[in-house]
C-alpha cells in the first residue's frame, strides 16, 4: 500500500464521536426531571428546606406566570429579557469589535504594542464592577452607564486573546506568507485573522460571560427594567420565588447567547470541525 | 549561467560581546536547471545558506545573488519548501496551492490550469478540498512542493523537506522528486543531512563542515549518474546497490566522518 495516501476526507468527516444528539437531550431531560422532583420533595413535601427561604417549584411556576402575564417590576418577562439581551448584545458587540481589532494590531505591530501595553497594564487590574460608580457619575443611571460598564469588562478579554492569537501563529507560516508575497489586506484577512481565530473566539466567549456578569450587577444598582432589576425588586419584596425566576432567566439567556456564539464559531472555522 | 551565487558569504553572530562565526567564506554556484544538494552535520549552517538565498536571513559578509541580483527579501521567485511544511491550516489543498499564484496576479483560467496540472503531477487528485490536518505527513509535503512548483519560480529552495517523514514515505517522496526533477528540471538548492538522499537526488553535492561552517568539497554526481545510467532504474534501492552509487556515498560519508573525528580530538 502506498504509505503516503491519507484516509479520504469524506470518510473522516462522517465519523461521529460520542453520543448522538437525541440520546444526550434525553439524558439531560431525565436529569432535569430528577432535580425538580428532588426540589419538590425537599421543599413542599418534607419541608426539609423552609419554603420561606427557598421557594417550591409550584411557587416558582406561579411567579413565572405572574411576571409573564401581569408583569412585575415595571414590565412583563419578555420586556425584561429583551432589554437585558439588547444591552448585552450591543455592549458586547461594540467592545468585542474594538477589542479584537486592537488586539490584532498589537499582535501584528511591535509599535502599537509598545504604545498600548502600558495603558493596559494600569487599567487591567481594576475589576470591571469598580467602574460602576464612575459610570453612574458620568452617565447617570440609564443605559449609557450600563453600556460603559459592559464595554470595560468585555473589552479586556477580547484584546488579550486576539493579541495572544496572533503571537501563537507558527513562525514558518509568517515566512511562508512572506515567500508567497502575501501583503496588505490579504495578509490580515487570510493569514493573521484566521490564524488567530481560535484564540479570538476564546476571548469572545470570556467577553460574553463578563458582559452578562456586569450587566446583572449594573442592573442591581439601578434600572427600570431588566433581569437584574427583577432580582433587585424581588429582594426588596422578600419574594424568593421571583428571585428564582430572575436567576433562571439570567441562566437561560446567558446559555442561549453562549450557544449562539458557539454556533458562529463552528461555522467560522470549518477546518477545525472536520476531523 | 549561474542562477544562485554565493560569493564569499559569511555570517557572524554576536552574543554577550562574544563573536561566533557560523559561516565562513562560502563560495558556490547553482547553475540553470541544476539540482545542488548541501550536506553537512547539524550546526554547520546549511539551513542558514538556504534561508539567505530565500531572503529570510542575511549574510554579514559577502553576497548571495539570485539571477545576478542581491537577495534582500523573500519572494515568490524563490519558492521555499519548509521542513515542517508550513501549510495554512485554514486553507484547503487547492487554496494553499493557489495562494501564491494570486500574489503573482495570474489570471483565473491560467491559475486553474496550472493548479490542476500540478495536482495531477503530485498525485493529489481527489484531495483538492481537504484541509492539511486531514492529510498524512507525506501528502502534506506533496502539497507544499506543489505550492512551490506551481509558482514556476526561478529557484526552488528545499530545507530538509523529507526530514519530518517516516522512512517508507521518505523513499516514495524521494523517488517522486527524482521523477519530477528529471521530467521538469528546475534550479534547486536542496538542504539535507541524509547522505544517500543527496547522492540519489543531486547533480552536485556541496559537503560542508562546521566550526566554522565552511565548504569541505564539491562533488559532481551528474557525470557519474549519466555514464552509469542510474535513471534506468525506477526504484531507489536498485540505484543504491550500484557500485558507482556506493562509491560516491562512501566518499561523502568519509568526508563527514573525518569532521566527526576532528571534533572529538
Amino acid at each position: 500500500m502506498d504509505t503516503t495516501t491519507a484516509q479520504s476526507p469524506q470518510a473522516a468527516s462522517t465519523r461521529r464521536t460520542g453520543w448522538s444528539l437525541s440520546r444526550r437531550l434525553g439524558t439531560a431531560g431525565v436529569t432535569l426531571v430528577v432535580v425538580v422532583a428532588l426540589w419538590h420533595v425537599l421543599t413542599a413535601v418534607t419541608g426539609f428546606i423552609s419554603p420561606a427561604r427557598f421557594a417550591t417549584p409550584a411557587e416558582v411556576w406561579g411567579a413565572l406566570q405572574q411576571i409573564a402575564g401581569d408583569g412585575y417590576s415595571n414590565g412583563r418577562l419578555h420586556q425584561h429579557v429583551l432589554r437585558s439581551v439588547l444591552l448585552v448584545t450591543m455592549g458586547f458587540t461594540f467592545a468585542a469589535s474594538v477589542g479584537v481589532v486592537l488586539g490584532l494590531a498589537m499582535g501584528a505591530s511591535r509599535r502599537v504594542e509598545a504604545f498600548v501595553n502600558p495603558i493596559f497594564l494600569v487599567l487591567r487590574p481594576i475589576p470591571p464592577l469598580a467602574w460602576i460608580p464612575l459610570a453612574i457619575v458620568w452617565l447617570g443611571l440609564g443605559d449609557a452607564a450600563k453600556m460603559m460598564v459592559i464595554f470595560v469588562s468585555a473589552f479586556v478579554p477580547s484584546v488579550i486573546n486576539s493579541y495572544t492569537g496572533v503571537r501563537q501563529i507558527d513562525k514558518p507560516l509568517f515566512e511562508a506568507a512572506a515567500m508567497l508575497d502575501v501583503t496588505g489586506w490579504r495578509y490580515w484577512r487570510e493569514v493573521l485573522i484566521p490564524g488567530a481565530l481560535p484564540s479570538i473566539f476564546t476571548g469572545l466567549r470570556l467577553s460574553l460571560q463578563a458582559s452578562w456578569t456586569t450587566l446583572v450587577a449594573a442592573e442591581l444598582v439601578g434600572a427600570i427594567t431588566g433581569l437584574g432589576q427583577i432580582l433587585n425588586q424581588a429582594a426588596q419584596d422578600i419574594y424568593p420565588a421571583m428571585i428564582l425566576v430572575g436567576m433562571i432567566s439570567v441562566a437561560i439567556c446567558g446559555w442561549a447567547m453562549t450557544a449562539a456564539l458557539a454556533w458562529i464559531e463552528r461555522r467560522a472555522m470549518p477546518w477545525r470541525t472536520l476531523q | 549561467m549561474a542562477v544562485i551565487q554565493f560569493q564569499h558569504v559569511g555570517r557572524v553572530f554576536r552574543q554577550n560581546g562574544k563573536e561566533f562565526v557560523a559561516l565562513k567564506d562560502i563560495n558556490f554556484e547553482v547553475g540553470d536547471r541544476e539540482f545542488v544538494a548541501v550536506v553537512g552535520p547539524s550546526g554547520c549552517g546549511k539551513t542558514t545558506c538556504m534561508r539567505m538565498a530565500a531572503g529570510l536571513e542575511h549574510p554579514t559578509d559577502g553576497e548571495v545573488k539570485v539571477d545576478s541580483e542581491i537577495v534582500t527579501q523573500p519572494g515568490p521567485d524563490r519558492a521555499v519548501v519548509f521542513q515542517q511544511f508550513a501549510l495554512f491550516p485554514w486553507k484547503t489543498v487547492w487554496d494553499n496551492i493557489d495562494f501564491g499564484l494570486r500574489s503573482l496576479r495570474v489570471d483565473t483560467e491560467e491559475r486553474k490550469r496550472r493548479i490542476e496540472q500540478i495536482i495531477a503531477l503530485m498525485g493529489l487528485g481527489g484531495y483538492e478540498q481537504a484541509f492539511p490536518h486531514q492529510l498524512s505527513g507525506g501528502m502534506q509535503q506533496r502539497v507544499a512542493i506543489a505550492r512551490a512548483y506551481v509558482l514556476d519560480p526561478k529557484v526552488l529552495l528545499m530545507d530538509e523537506p523529507f526530514g519530518a517523514l517516516d522512512a517508507q514515505t521518505r523513499v516514495v517522496m524521494q523517488e517522486e522528486l527524482v521523477r519530477l526533477a528529471r521530467k521538469n528540471p528546475r534550479t534547486v538548492l536542496f538542504i539535507t543531512h541524509a547522505v544517500e538522499e543527496a547522492v540519489y537526488l543531486a547533480d552536485r553535492i556541496v559537503v560542508m563542515s562546521r566550526r566554522p561552517g565552511s565548504i569541505r568539497e564539491i562533488i559532481d554526481v551528474k557525470t557519474v549518474r549519466e555514464t552509469e545510467n542510474w535513471d534506468a532504474h525506477t526504484c531507489i534501492e536498485d540505484v543504491m546497490d550500484l557500485p558507482s552509487f556506493v562509491h560516491l556515498r562512501t566518499h561523502v560519508w568519509k568526508l563527514l566522518r573525518e569532521q566527526q573525528l576532528g571534533d572529538e580530538h
